[in-house]
């Protein structure tokens, strides 16, 4: 739980991870250590969800009608509980997907001003 | 759907079951994949926490937990079924007492009026504190003058009674009491029909055709709600009048009737007696706020124009009578002659609730006490005062939900009983219904007394070496719970002997109400109401009917006399009216003071005989007494004493007031008769003229002596009244006895309710002081055991514990006592109406309280006396 000072890994942004967890699953149904695995490897390794976070979040989503939960059998034949998204959460990923390039869009603006674009 | 805790830890184990599949498929061995799982996932219970949170808030979890608590409370009561029961029952009591009387007094108090914008609807009225009269009604001249001059009430509206034959709706013929009233009666009131229409503008004066409105209830419970009765033509005393429509339902104020007609159908009210004098007095007056008036200024404006009409008419004004007027909104005219008796009432429901609770809290601080093992084997297994505390609240919700549940199905009866005796002070009474208030107060007050009782006990303190070691020594009394049950069962006794007192005082009351001699003979005369089908339409007719019937009646087997009047005692409201000022010969009012205002009685030959009524100087009336013959009177004591200063009353003359517009005609007095008051329940020196029937008035009344029983006479006589004229109604036969009964019935329910409220507080503390004193004696086994050892006598040790009974009773009655005697003074500031009660009740109620707690102490007193010294040493 505790983190070094030069920990490489990167701090969650506020409200990001919801996002994150609908686009892992946008291909397809995975359990919550294979959604936790996915968000780590696809950020190349700089980011990593504590698990404190993140099934508390799953089953956020699943009370809010974004995700369903089943329980099924892993490629290693062992029980897992998968995670899908469902249509009201495939309409939010997306949202959430222009909310955030929106975001990213305006903070780049701030942070990096194209002087042609000044006059 | 929610997952449970289960659910989320098999989850957790999956996933980290997962994560070390994947680690040792990498080539970790077994051993460490399993460390660096755990440790990559953190800690399984915070995580775990809140997941679980996700689903569940803090409260459902406390809810849960105490459901949790209820069943095992649940279970635990059912071992302890007997005090399981007496608390529920005491409980049940309490609360469906509190919520009968409360549903009672908020359709009295509380609920709107249906009338349209009740808050501008005002109910006028002429008081006469000067004869004592709340209430004197007006007159139509009075009436004409407020309206011709306030300008502050938008429009009146007039109501009056009248007794009608009904005959129609293919019925026999019936006595129905009709309201009378103006066109913009029903626009004041703000009014709808159900059916048809109302009376209106149009309906107003004397060349109108006669309508009339069915009242709802006449409408659904004789005539089954018939649809086509509007329309119909019915006859109405003397003359016919048309249906035009049914009125919704609607409080009956100021009388119950059965049909509103328009003034055109009584002839009396056409009469020049009505339009013309100003002292016949029998119209309620009602009004309408017009737009932007308060009734603060109507009140102002009205007093004043009546103030000025006084002013312009000092001889329809006595000055002694002291006539004013007065006006409220109609819903406090309602309410008000309600509010002091369901103050009361509320007030007894609630010290019965205050007893069930302090009986209740008695039963559970014992049973806490003899579980205080339990509760600190817990503590010190490291249970938390809040988890303890829940235990107690878990095990008090069970058993006062569950009293509530009892309490709110006995409230049902309950509010029926409540409501048909509160309809003797307020007819809204008669709208109380058990409904989602009534519930919600139920659950209310379980609620309070669940907290409250869940308080009572002590807890052990937690991790204490004492808790353990007190665990060991099972029941073992402290000061601290032995002075809370001997102040819950004072405070029993406390509000028990105030009930008592209460329901003492009405009980006296009722008695001397009811053994008092009224001077009637009761028990053999039977009175019958055989009214003229309206009021001055009768004349010769009624006349010749009445001497028909004298004469047919007193023919019939058992059959001992027959008399007639205008009054039967108690019964009749006429009683009030039948009251007028008399001169009298030699006789001169003090300075500035009026004559005296007699009641007069029309009366038939033989009815001081027949009554019972000892005539006491001269003769009775005779057939000779005619209109063609002398004038003549019989007066009664009063009068011979007040009047005639006890000298000879007789062949002195008297006359009514010309004031009231009657011929100053001398009456010669023939006879005294003794003093009889048939207007009030307590008799009081009354002042009464009799006049004979075929002189002076119009008999209405039957009065027919038995030899046996009166009711075997009624079919009887009413087949004879029936001969003579096959319309003539005949009604309310009673023996005066019941007449007089039925008239008490007030206060006899007063007297019973309060002596119910009285009795279960009774029995109640009665209750509560056994279970302190089996309890104290129970917890001090030892010490009796070591007492008899060394020597003590088992008396010393009965009279020890009968002795702690009657010092609990004796500080509850002194408690209640002073508590009593602030409450009167307190009431008596608030109200102004505060009685103290007599010696009697208190006395009574002391001892039977004193009487009730040695009783109850007897039963502890001999177990302490039987204790077994051995088994009693042994116990520890």
């Amino acid at each position: 739980m505790t983190r070094t000072p030069d920990d490489p890994r990167l701090e969650l942004l506020q409200g990001t991870l919801d996002m994150l967890i609908l686009r892992t699953l946008q291909w397809g149904p995975r359990h919550g250590h294979g959604i936790g695995q996915a968000i780590r490897r696809q950020s190349e390794e700089l980011l990593k969800v504590e698990t404190g976070s993140l099934y508390p979040a799953l089953h956020r989503l699943v009370k809010r009608g974004w995700l369903k939960s089943e329980w099924g059998l892993s490629e290693a034949n062992q029980r897992a509980k998968f995670y899908r998204l469902t249509p009201a959460g495939r309409a939010q990923l997306i949202r959430e997907q222009d909310r955030w390039s929106q975001l990213v869009r305006a903070i780049g603006r701030i942070m990096n001003p194209a002087p042609a674009s000044e006059e | 759907m929610r997952p449970d805790d289960a659910e989320l830890d098999e989850e957790i184990r999956s996933n980290l079951a997962l994560n070390i599949q994947e680690r040792i498929e990498r080539g970790e061995d077994p051993q460490s994949a399993r460390r660096a799982a755990l440790d990559e996932f953190g800690s399984l219970q915070s995580t775990r926490d809140a997941m679980h949170r996700v689903w569940y808030s803090r409260w459902s979890d406390a809810m849960l937990l105490l459901l949790q608590e209820m069943r095992i409370g649940l279970r635990s009561l059912l071992r302890t079924r007997g005090l399981a029961i007496t608390v529920i029952v005491t409980l049940a009591l309490g609360i469906g007492a509190n919520a009968a009387i409360f549903s009672v007094v908020r359709s009295v108090l509380l609920r709107p009026l249906v009338n349209r914008d009740a808050d501008r609807l005002l109910y006028i009225r002429q008081t006469a504190p000067g004869i004592g009269t709340e209430n004197l009604t007006f007159s139509m001249p009075e009436i004409a003058d407020l309206e011709a001059r306030v300008k502050s009430i938008s429009a009146f509206g007039d109501f009056s009674t009248v007794d009608f034959t009904l005959i129609g709706f293919g019925e026999e013929p019936r006595v129905v009491t009709a309201g009378v009233v103006n066109g913009s009666f029903f626009e004041v009131m703000g009014l709808r029909p159900v059916l048809g229409r109302l009376i209106n503008a149009g309906d107003d004066g004397p060349t109108a055709p006669p309508v009339a409105v069915l009242t709802h209830r006449f409408w659904a419970t004789v005539l089954h709600s018939d649809p086509a009765v509007v329309g119909k033509i019915i006859r109405l005393g003397p003359g016919n009048a048309t249906v035009v429509g049914v009125l919704e339902p609607s409080v009956p104020y100021p009388a119950e009737t059965q049909i509103i007609a328009n003034v055109v159908t009584s002839p009396h009210h056409l009469g020049a007696t009505m339009q013309k004098e100003r002292w016949h007095r029998m119209t309620d007056l009602f009004g309408r706020l017009a737009p932007g008036a308060t009734l603060e200024g109507a009140r102002a404006e009205l007093k004043a124009v009546h103030a000025s009409m006084v002013q312009a008419h000092p001889e329809s004004y006595s000055a002694a009578a002291r006539i004013g007027l007065d006006v409220k909104t109609l819903r406090d005219q309602l309410a008000s002659p309600a509010r002091t008796i369901l103050l009361l009432l509320l007030a007894a429901a609630a010290v019965v609730f205050v007893i069930a609770c302090s009986n209740v809290a008695n039963l559970v601080l014992a049973r806490s006490v003899r579980r205080e093992s339990e509760l600190a084997v817990r503590a010190a297994l490291g249970a938390s005062r809040g988890a303890l505390r829940r235990t107690l609240l878990a095990e008090s919700l069970v058993l006062c939900v569950a009293g509530a549940a009892l309490g709110l199905l006995l409230a049902k009866p309950l509010v029926a009983v409540a409501a048909r005796y509160a309809a003797r002070f307020s007819v809204r009474a008669l709208e109380a219904t058990v409904d989602a208030g009534v519930l919600w107060l139920g659950a209310g007050l379980a609620l309070l007394a669940a907290v409250l009782l869940a308080y009572v006990p002590r807890l052990p303190s937690s991790g204490r070496s004492s808790a353990l070691s007190r665990a060991a020594g099972g029941v073992r009394i402290t000061p601290g719970t032995s002075r809370r049950l001997k102040i819950f069962a004072t405070t029993q006794i406390a509000c028990s002997f105030l009930l008592l007192v209460g329901a003492g005082m009405l009980v006296a009351t009722l008695n001397a109400m009811s053994t008092a001699n009224t001077g009637y003979d009761m028990r053999h005369v039977l009175a019958v109401d055989v009214p003229p089908p309206a009021p001055g339409a009768g004349g010769k007719a009624t006349e010749n009917f009445f001497q028909e019937a004298t004469r047919r009646i007193g023919a019939l087997p058992g059959v001992e006399g027959v008399a007639s009047g205008m009054v039967v005692p108690w019964r009749d409201p006429l009683s009030s009216v039948l009251k007028l000022q008399f001169g009298f010969e030699a006789y001169q009012p003090a300075n500035r003071e009026e004559n005296p205002t007699c009641m007069f009685r029309p009366v038939s030959p033989q009815f001081f005989a027949l009554l019972g009524v000892p005539i006491v100087a001269g003769r009775d009336f005779t057939d000779h007494d005619r209109p063609d013959a002398e004038p003549v009177a019989i007066v009664s004591q009063s009068v011979a004493q007040r009047v005639f200063r006890n000298a000879e009353a007789v062949n002195r003359h008297l006359w009514l007031d010309p004031r009231a517009g009657f011929e100053p005609q001398r009456r010669r007095i023939v006879g005294v008769v003794a003093d009889v008051d048939d207007e009030n329940v307590v008799q009081v020196p009354t002042m009464t003229v009799y006049l004979p029937w075929r002189q002076f008035g119009e008999p209405s009344r039957l009065f027919v002596r038995a030899a046996t029983d009166p009711y075997a006479l009624v079919p009887a006589v009413t087949r004879t009244l029936h001969d003579i004229s096959a319309d003539q109604a005949v009604e309310r036969a009673a023996t005066l006895e019941d007449v007089r009964t039925q008239v008490l019935t007030p206060q006899r329910l007063n007297a019973f309710v309060f002596s119910a409220f009285g009795g279960i507080a009774l029995l109640i503390a009665v209750v509560g002081v056994a279970g302190v004193l089996a309890f104290s004696v129970g917890a001090r086994t030892r010490e009796f055991g070591i007492r008899l050892a060394v020597g003590c006598e088992p008396r010393q040790l009965r009279a020890g514990v009968l002795g702690e009974g009657a010092v609990i009773a004796a500080a509850g009655i002194l408690v209640g006592g002073l508590g009593g005697a602030a409450l009167t003074w307190v009431a008596s500031r608030l109200f102004g109406v505060a009685q103290m009660p007599g010696p009697l009740p208190v006395a009574g109620a002391a001892a039977l309280l004193v009487t009730a707690a040695i009783l109850a102490s007897l039963l502890p007193a001999v177990r302490a006396s039987r204790v077994d010294v051995i088994q009693a040493l042994r116990s520890e």
